[in-house]
């Protein structure tokens, strides 16, 4: 049985991010590549390849999506960004014959998350980025849903395996649905059980101690 | 919701009775239950039926509807219909695997229900899959879930409410100017 | 880059998604902690520069670190709250009292808030139906009888039901036992129910 009383804060999906989410400050980790459009002084040794004192304006540096965020401005620029080739023309092209053949969690594994966070920064291309997204979404939500409707007791690793970080858990949403009616359904129901974090608790003290 | 409270609600629904013992009239905040007088079919809730049954203090009828001919028409709309058809009871699942277990000597072809019902089920929960599907893929926003019952509505309700929410959220970005900044 | 300690401790949580709660990690608390300060010492000392000296290059310098200050405090505000909400669920999957093994993972402020969480619950509990009040963490499932068929995983020592009787509750043996009394030790993995 699943853990019911710890529910962690969940994600804020799309463009807001939720603040306390460890989801989204995982996603928000994420790396994004970027250009200096002014120089940051005395902050160079944050750069490897350059031994300078500052990061000139110009360097193509990578950064996480939470300081680019943070540094970005519509007005004053100090920070252009690009999108991940990911949500780039060909990737786009490919999305849009057939979702369902591309691995999301390679690609992402916040595909959907960092999709909607690239909207912040202005580019021609947002709009298709934005449409992309979503349409990648509906092709492939059929397949999480019959993914998540699979026998419980199937190997479902190679279900999950393309899988991003909000369609796996939307797999975990339906088969914790069908996990509970068939329960139900086998008797089982009525049973009070042993809380999921005691049984996990005592599965890893046993394996320290093996270890 | 957890299926056992959705079952806990269908203890409520009302099953006929014949006795084998005689009693009053009882008094009851959930309403009046009795008299009981041995032979003569009364009115109880599932959950006292269930209870007596098990004490051998009464047999059950089973409902109008749990009968052989009467679940092999409903099967047979349910597959030529594509919306949800009409189901005799909302607890029908429920009351079926509860009657079965325990009084399946007072129910005629027992087996025999108990596969049309589970067929009737699966029908009835692949048809809520394809309309998911179609729902999520024309981004619809409203849907009529007409003749649902509750237990079917609950073994997706998470997952469902879940998607819907990605999809409105993944919407929203197509609006520009919806953009609320929040640098953390 | 910097940062990076703060990623850890959420990592470290996130990892273990099923609410397990691992060791207060002090240490990297710590760690993160020394790199914002470290952040706002050199960052007001580049602001006195800027605003004495006029130099106005540093600014985008002073903002990259604010963010990394505002990053730092999102991510310790976070593993804070996130061991809360695991703590919370502490008390109504094991009840009252913690098995040692998990106070230890605690530091001694989040003691101090299970112990006023537990209070509080018990305070609600105690002001509802009437005088005796009633166990919320009970029958969390609708009872189907009042009694249950119960098997011993662990030797557990002597229990004392209602009525006064003293069972002893030794690994293997079966009883039949009032629902409510036995609820919290089937959860705690003392107890077995038995459904036949």
């Amino acid at each position: 049985m699943e853990t019911q009383s710890y529910t962690p804060v969940p994600p804020g999906v799309g463009m807001e991010e939720n603040f306390l989410s460890l989801d989204d400050i995982l996603l928000s980790h994420e790396r994004l590549p970027c250009r200096t459009e002014s120089a940051f002084p005395r902050l160079g040794f944050l750069e490897k390849s350059a031994d300078t004192r500052d990061i000139p304006e110009g360097t193509k540096m990578e950064m996480p999506l939470w300081l680019a965020k943070g540094l970005y401005e519509r007005k004053r620029r100090t920070l252009s960004v690009d999108p991940p080739k990911t949500y780039r023309q060909g990737w786009r092209t490919v999305l849009g014959a057939d979702p369902n053949v591309v691995d999301l969690h390679k690609m992402g594994p916040y595909f959907y998350g960092m999709g909607s966070q690239l909207l912040h920064f202005d580019s021609p291309e947002n709009a298709e980025i934005a449409q992309t997204v979503l349409q990648t979404f509906i092709g492939r939500f059929r397949r999480t849903m019959d993914a998540s409707q699979n026998a419980l007791d199937a190997d479902t690793s190679a279900l999950v395996a393309p899988l991003d970080a909000l369609e796996r858990a939307l797999f975990r949403a339906g088969q914790a649905g069908l996990a509970a009616y068939q329960r139900w359904e086998g008797g089982a129901s009525g049973r009070i059980e042993a809380s999921g974090l005691v049984v996990n608790y005592r599965k890893r003290k046993l394996g320290e101690l093996q270890a | 919701m957890d299926p056992s409270e959705v079952e806990f609600l269908a203890e409520k629904e009302m099953v006929t009775i014949i006795p084998n013992f005689s009693l009053d009239k009882i008094y009851l905040i959930g309403g009046d239950l009795g008299p009981f007088n041995p032979g003569l079919p009364v009115d109880v809730p599932v959950w006292l039926a269930l209870n007596l049954k098990q004490r051998q203090k009464c047999r059950i009828v089973p409902p109008d509807w749990m009968d052989v001919g009467k679940l092999e028409e409903i099967k047979e709309l349910e597959s030529k219909e594509e919306t949800f058809a009409p189901i005799p009871s909302p607890y029908y699942m429920e009351l079926t695997k509860m009657l079965l277990n325990h009084a399946s000597d007072n129910i005629p072809k027992a087996d025999e229900i108990r596969t049309l019902v589970k067929d009737i089920w699966d029908t009835r929960v692949a048809k809520l899959r394809l309309s998911a599907d179609s729902f999520i893929s024309q981004l619809e926003a409203h849907a009529k879930l007409d003749n649902l019952t509750l237990m079917e509505i609950n073994t997706t309700r998470t997952f469902l409410l879940d998607s819907l929410n990605c999809m409105y959220k993944l919407r929203t970005n197509l609006q520009p100017g919806s953009d609320k900044s929040n640098d953390y | 880059m910097f940062c990076e300690k703060a990623i850890e401790l959420v990592r470290e949580l996130h990892r273990m998604g099923d609410g397990q709660l691992p060791a207060f990690n002090e240490d990297g608390i710590r760690q993160v902690l020394e790199e914002m300060k470290a952040l706002y010492q050199q960052n007001q000392s580049d602001v006195n520069e800027a605003k004495s000296e006029g130099r106005s290059e540093l600014i985008p310098t002073i903002k990259f670190r604010h963010c990394c200050l505002c990053r730092n405090q999102r991510c310790i505000a976070a593993y804070l709250y996130d061991r809360l909400l695991r703590i919370r669920a502490l008390r109504w999957e094991y009840g009252s009292v913690l098995p040692t093994a998990i106070r230890f993972h605690m530091c001694a402020e989040e003691v101090e808030w299970f112990n006023q969480y537990k209070k509080s619950l018990a305070t609600y509990m105690r002001s509802l139906g009437g005088e005796e009040g009633l166990d919320i963490t009970q029958d969390v499932k609708p009872p189907k009888s009042l009694y249950i068929e119960v098997r011993c995983l662990k030797d557990h020592g002597e229990f004392e039901i209602d009525d006064g009787t003293v069972i002893l509750l030794k690994k293997n043996s079966q009883h039949f036992l009032p629902r409510w009394k036995c609820e919290q030790l089937i959860r705690q993995g003392v107890l077995e129910h038995v459904i036949s």
